[in-house]
């Protein structure tokens, strides 16, 4: 596997507060990479440390084989970053704005200006160029930040919460267009929401408390999770009898009961004949597999409690 | 150093003053002339001649250094703040591949050219409106004040701007420390007005090498070298540390 990311035990202490911690990490170059953790779990840290944003205290870190300490103008040429604020300059149009980051970025002025004409048309706001940002929608501002992360063709796009804030039409209008350019580049995205990492990411980090806690594909983290298959089954009444018969069974590994509704974990699917021989007489109304989602992976991994 | 990041930058916050130019100079401009005309033209009567000169003419060079600096450091302090803590762009600045010292530098610059650009629009009016008049060749003598007294001011006003979070501080120390260092310069009255105790610190300080500097290279044509070297030294200094803090900053 050939890494677009490569971090060795990174660490970064802010006084005695230890934001990373013993971080390791390698994301396949053209894949698409979630970063999952709650408020204040070290993800913006590791996000800065990687666009040169921030030294880290110790460990190692390389993009595309580029050490984040002193190659830093090296990484920064092949990176686009899309912050959570929209840093957008609110005293320049939307195509000025682009204008100034193709500069900065020391591209040829025949070269960026028609590369911002095709962006502004591939993300539809080629009729609003000559507009100021603060008078787009919320959706059309994300948008003009990610043309300004990709106007310079970097191999590497940060994403950092890139749909926060939006309405959902917009947020599917994101996705879909990082589905697009998905394969030329490789894409690291950290979002608070585990739909959108489950819709588009290839494998999923989830840290927590400056650590990484959890890593695989969307499948691999839910099938740790579980261990097996979860069924939900509906009683009429009786729940509570029932659900003291289901927790003697070999086959069960776990029940939880919510009014007259009964969650058992199986070791495998084949035991639910079982279950249904031991529910002989009960009155139930449904029983159905339960799909774990990644939620249910997030909160099991970082718990429940509000984070400040 | 590559500069090509401090000239896209530069080029930003002239395009923006560009764009606003009307609207900046009535607020550029009024403040001063209030100032002229309350006394200036009202006190003249019973001011007369100061250091050999009417009161009007004494203050009007001073009048125009004042708007050149206030500028240079209204601009290099708000804008750094805003585009730090209000707007974010120093840090999608900082994620191109250009070096903190190339975002500063241009900052630096912008503020220095606010107040250049400032500064000469009033002293254009100051001249139309007023009978107070010099030979251009007192120009060239007083810019070599002019362009490191705004220099000195826009790394003034970074320092500040890179290090104080909230605006109200920022308001402070200019009504605290930017304002009184200004007006106790001799802006509005002679150095020797003072108490003779108090004049050779009142000399030290660098806002009075370049208030009494200007004035005499404007009014009189003479260039004070030691004056001068102040103004420069300074100058220099307050360049070097905007620099080492603002990448200080950053690196945090």
């Amino acid at each position: 596997m050939i890494s677009a990311i490569q971090t060795q035990s990174l660490a970064k202490q802010y006084g005695s507060l230890l934001a990373l911690s013993e971080f390791t990490l390698d994301v396949a170059r053209g894949s698409i990479f979630g970063l999952l953790g709650p408020n204040g779990a070290g993800k913006t840290t590791l996000i800065r440390i990687l666009t040169t944003l921030m030294r880290q205290t110790s460990g190692e870190a390389f993009i595309e084989g580029l050490d984040t300490r002193n190659q830093g103008r090296e990484i920064r040429r092949l990176i686009g970053v899309v912050p959570q604020e929209n840093s957008l300059d609110r005293y320049l149009t939307a195509r000025e704005n682009l204008e100034l980051h193709a500069r900065l970025h020391g591209m040829e002025s025949k070269r960026y200006r028609k590369r911002i004409d095709e962006l502004l048309e591939l993300m539809g706001l080629a009729g609003r160029q000559k507009d100021f940002p603060d008078t787009y929608s919320g959706g059309m501002q994300r948008r003009l930040v990610v043309t300004r992360a990709l106007l310079h063709e970097p191999k590497l796009l940060f994403l950092d919460e890139p749909t926060t804030g939006l309405d959902p039409q917009s947020r599917r209008a994101v996705w879909d267009y990082i589905r697009s350019i998905a394969g030329d580049m490789t894409i690291f995205l950290t979002t608070h929401y585990l739909e959108e990492a489950e819709q588009l990411c290839d494998r999923i980090a989830i840290m927590d408390h400056g650590r990484l806690i959890a890593l695989g594909s969307t499948q691999e983290l839910k099938d740790r999770l579980t261990g097996g298959t979860v069924y939900e089954i509906v009683f009429g009444a009786g729940a509570e009898h029932y659900a003291v018969i289901l927790r003697g069974m070999a086959c069960v590994l776990g029940i939880q009961v919510a009014g007259q509704t009964v969650s058992v974990g199986l070791e495998r699917w084949e035991c639910l004949s079982e279950v249904i021989a031991a529910l002989n007489g009960a009155e139930v109304r449904r029983i159905s597999l339960k799909e774990r989602t990644l939620e249910d992976v997030f909160i099991s991994l970082t718990g429940t409690g509000v984070r400040e | 150093m590559r500069l090509r990041g401090s000239l896209a930058i530069w080029l930003r916050d002239m395009l923006v003053l560009r764009r606003n130019i009307a609207s900046e100079m009535v607020a550029v401009v009024a403040y001063p002339l209030t100032i002229y005309l309350a006394f200036g033209i009202g006190m003249k009567g019973y001011i007369g001649l100061v250091d050999g000169v009417p009161y009007g003419m004494f203050i009007a060079p001073g009048l125009i250094t004042m708007t050149a600096v206030n500028a240079a450091y209204s601009e290099s302090v708000w804008s750094l703040w805003f585009h730090r803590r209000v707007q974010f762009t120093i840090e999608s600045y900082r994620v191109t591949p250009i070096s903190v010292a190339e975002i500063v530098i241009a900052k630096i610059f912008s503020g220095f050219s606010h107040g250049l650009i400032k500064g000469l629009v009033v002293g254009l009016v100051i001249f139309a409106i007023t009978p107070f008049r010099f030979p251009p060749s007192h120009l060239l003598i007083y810019l070599s004040f002019l362009v490191p007294g705004s220099a000195f001011f826009s790394c003034a006003g970074v320092i500040c701007g890179t290090i104080m979070d909230k605006p109200e501080t920022i308001g402070r120390v200019e009504a605290v420390f930017i304002m009184p260092l200004i007006f106790m310069s001799g802006l509005f009255f002679p150095l020797s007005s003072y108490p003779a105790a108090i004049i050779p610190w009142v000399r030290m300080l660098p806002t009075t090498a370049l208030f009494e500097g200007a004035r005499q290279a404007l009014v009189n044509g003479s260039f004070l070298y030691g004056f001068a070297i102040q103004v420069g030294g300074t100058a220099l200094l307050t360049f070097c540390a905007a620099v080492w803090i603002f990448r200080r900053k950053m690196a945090e």
